[in-house]
């Protein structure tokens, strides 16, 4: 029955002698495990096309959505498999290449009649590459974006037709929603056109004039069938390679960065198979830097070309010393530069600091994605709108020229020269305990190298801690314990809401204290109680309004007017024009939030974790 | 095949001059065919060059007031402005950095010169320059091209290996101002972008 279907189909469409050259294939030495590289690249292609297609039914290409949509595969049923497929393929695909390329030019299977098959290839290898390389970027990573702008910018800095191929590529000339509906044309559509193309002429021509084996393996063998006999190797191969990258898929998936942010700088690297090129580029500055990333790559290219004819000139057993000499020259070159390129980046404190910031922000982008909506912006206003993320870019560009943030292990932003207070903890119980101790207030995390160290505030401590000793210093280290708690109490820290609830009975007696018996309110204003002016407010003292008004113009009556302030700017006094003053509002309240450790954080986590805060453990009660 | 074609009944050879005109005739439809898709299609892939340019006028921002800039040490400040993607406007947004470094010298009265902008965009590939901790001049992380405080590109010899800076930093326009109002002193650049990779500035159009 079955077979008459068949018989009715071949009738009308003739398949079966169209098959035939498949089905009949024959290899005249008989079958071998070398043979194995081309059709597993073929194989491992059309799975980059199967999970590319699948890809496209999700991800958009726009500033705004392309980050936000590969976010969305990650969480679809089976997407971030897909993804980490789609990646780890492309990367197998230039590893089987450069196998597949050195197995042919040591079997010298570019030879007359296999000149097409050999240029054919050669011509794939390019176009292999650009895909991974409009690949990469698609996602609107910070590590993809940035490297599309250099090599924008490579292809840019090519002597005359560079300038106007980069405009095309770029879309004008700034990074932005035509790149990626360039990248993503070139990515679905013009590149893997171009593949197939090539591929079936490869193939045909694979058919028409077979596979060699000039100069490895046994070629005694008897003639034998392609199936199942080469098919069954091939599939061997096949097995172990989509295990591979199955496994790695499944485990660790395709790597997702935080979305591009001009604002957040980056040391970008080129991908592990362009490393060699980017160390070749170290030999040649200036004008002459497209010798490296043009004249070398299409040198060895019409090299390799041009091989089945020089390859001619030479007698047998010398074109075979001659080709392995071009494979260990092509190998060690390509391996010498990119080790090379990568020992200098493991050496250098700077770019590992810069990889692991990197990562750190794309967990918080992914954290934040994860658990809050993404607004239309895109996902980078996430970022934008996020403390934790600004806090540390806006103090070290503000205020790390006088303040440090360092924690006790020393970890942190360091101000070269500090001359202001640590601000690492501000308003805790831990900070304020620190500024009534009359040694450590005196130190260079507090008020040591500012004008205020010949102050009051300082000569009061010491006075106040002048011949105590023994059970009186115990009792007054307590009695300032507990002014500290109150103080600490007044910030509303929301790391420390829940201590300051259970410690209500010492915040009110510190606060007691504070008013009677140490005469905080001779210099202070606290609850109604002593004059604004001669030392800074204690009411609300760390809250948020406390550090917007403080940071806005430390030279108001709350804080240090007139000649108590050191040398302080003020970074947002002009309320008329918000543009002129050194920090916009929005700047400002990122900048209070991360200071106060107040920043979002997914309530799952907070039980599990200390608190993400950079407040220190509170002192043992 | 081709004698069987020309062999066939009905073409005698007065047809023959008819059918080669036939044959021009059919080429020439097919390639207007195709110019009338071929002609817009390519036009369409170049519109980033023929298409319409975004009017880059140069941003003019006061960035920070004369006082607040200490002698000698590069202060990083942003440029805000609206930024054109395609078909998206993005309202005040950071569009790019400068170097602003205040140059030693009496800073009782802010005089003309005596404050250097830069921009940030490496000349070598564009890469976001950074001031080197340790040493202090500006340095790009990308291909650590390293630049003097006055913007000029450090020498080979100096640096001990190849700088692959082709010029200096792109120095900016500015200016000391004092505002109207308030009589207060600001430093004033006019921010613009220049093609990266060559030896002299050209302004990116």
């Amino acid at each position: 029955m079955i077979d008459k279907v068949f018989d009715w189909l071949d009738a009308r469409t003739n398949y079966r002698e169209i098959l035939a050259p498949v089905r009949n294939r024959v290899l005249p030495h008989g079958p071998s495990w070398w043979f194995t590289s081309g059709s597993c690249l073929l194989w491992v292609f059309v799975i980059e096309l199967v999970t590319g297609f699948l890809l496209m039914m999700t991800y958009s290409p726009s500033t705004n959505s392309a980050w936000a949509s590969v976010h969305f595969i990650e969480q679809s049923s089976a997407g971030a498999f897909i993804r980490g497929v789609h990646y780890f393929a492309s990367h197998t695909l230039i590893i089987l290449f450069g196998f597949h390329v050195v197995r042919v030019l040591i079997a010298g299977a570019f030879r007359a009649p296999r000149e097409l098959i050999w240029i054919t290839g050669l011509f794939l290898f390019p176009l292999i590459l650009m895909l991974a390389i409009t690949g990469n970027p698609l996602s609107a990573g910070q590590h993809g974006m940035a490297q599309i702008e250099v090599e924008g910018n490579i292809i840019g800095s090519t002597p005359v037709i560079g300038p106007i191929l980069q405009r095309i590529l770029i879309g004008g000339d700034e990074v932005g929603h035509l790149t990626l509906t360039h990248l993503h044309f070139l990515h679905v559509a013009l590149l893997p056109f171009l593949v197939i193309g090539l591929l079936v002429l490869h193939v045909t021509q694979v058919y028409k004039h077979g596979i060699t084996n000039d100069n490895i393996g046994e070629t005694s063998q008897p003639a034998m069938p392609y199936w199942p006999y080469q098919t069954i190797r091939n599939m061997t191969v096949l097995a172990i390679v989509v295990g591979t990258i199955a496994g790695l898929a499944w485990t660790r998936g395709a790597p997702l960065d935080a979305p591009a942010d001009p604002n957040l700088s980056l040391m970008p690297r080129p991908e592990w198979y362009f490393r060699c090129l980017f160390e070749l580029r170290r030999y040649f500055t200036g004008e002459w830097e497209f010798v490296a990333t043009l004249i070398i790559p299409l040198t060895v290219m019409l090299f390799l070309l041009s091989l089945p004819a020089i390859d001619r000139v030479f007698p047998r057993r010398a074109s075979l010393v001659l080709r392995s000499l071009i494979v260990v020259a092509l190998v060690g070159s390509w391996a010498g530069l990119t080790w090379m390129s990568y020992a200098t980046d493991w050496h250098d404190a700077e770019y590992l600091a810069s990889e692991s910031d990197s990562s750190d922000l794309a967990d918080r982008a992914r954290e934040l994605a994860d658990h809050q909506q993404i607004p239309p912006e895109g996902a980078a206003a996430l970022l934008h709108a996020d403390p934790k993320t600004q806090g540390p870019l806006l103090f070290a560009r503000h205020c790390a020229s006088c303040h440090s943030h360092v924690d006790p292990q020393g970890k942190g932003i360091a101000a070269a020269e500090p001359s202001a207070p640590n601000l690492f903890g501000f308003g805790t119980t831990t900070w304020i305990e620190g500024m009534l101790d009359p040694e450590r207030i005196a130190s260079v995390h507090y008020l040591g190298k500012t004008e205020l160290a010949e102050g009051e505030m300082v000569s009061k401590m010491q006075e106040m801690f002048d011949g105590v000793e023994g059970d009186e210093l115990t009792k007054l280290r307590e009695q300032l314990h507990k002014v500290a708690r109150t103080l600490s109490a007044e910030a509303a820290l929301p790391a420390q809401s829940e201590g300051d609830k259970q410690d209500a009975d010492v915040i009110a007696s510190g606060a007691k204290l504070l008013a009677g018996k140490l005469h905080c309110i001779d210099c202070h204003h606290f609850r109604e109680q002593g004059e604004l002016g001669t030392a800074p407010d204690l009411d609300g003292y760390g809250s948020r309004a406390w550090l917007l008004g403080m940071i806005s113009d430390p030279q108001e009556k709350r804080f240090y007017p007139d000649d108590h302030n050191d040398r302080m700017p003020s970074f947002a006094k002009d309320q008329q024009h918000p543009d002129r003053n050194l920090l916009n509002p929005r700047e400002l309240q990122l900048l209070v939030d991360w200071l106060r450790g107040e920043w979002y954080v997914p309530s799952a986590s907070t039980t599990l974790e200390s608190p993400a805060t950079p407040i220190p453990e509170m002192a043992e009660r | 095949m081709n004698e069987s074609i020309s062999n066939l009944p009905g073409l005698d050879a007065a047809s023959m001059n008819r059918r080669a005109a036939l044959k021009w005739l059919s080429r020439l439809m097919a390639s207007a065919c195709s110019a009338v898709i071929a002609i817009p299609g390519v036009s369409y892939i170049l519109t980033p060059l023929l298409g319409r340019r975004d009017q880059h006028a140069a941003v003019v921002q006061r960035v920070a007031r004369w006082q607040d800039i200490p002698v000698s040490r590069p202060m990083q400040f942003p440029i805000v402005g609206n930024r054109r993607d395609a078909w998206t406007v993005h309202p005040d947004e950071v569009v790019g950095r400068v170097w602003v470094v205040r140059q030693p010298g009496q800073s009782a009265s802010p005089a003309e010169g005596q404050v250097l902008a830069f921009s940030t965009l490496c000349p070598h590939l564009g890469c976001a320059i950074q001031q080197d901790a340790k040493s202090g001049q500006f340095v790009c992380p990308c291909h650590k091209a390293a630049f003097q405080h006055n913007g000029e590109k450090v020498s080979d010899q100096k640096l001990g290996r190849k700088n692959h800076a082709p010029r200096g930093l792109d120095a900016l326009e500015c200016h000391v101002v004092q505002d109207d109002t308030t009589q207060e002193w600001w430093v004033e650049v006019t921010y613009e972008k220049f093609e990266q990779g060559l030896t002299k500035m050209v302004k990116k159009v």
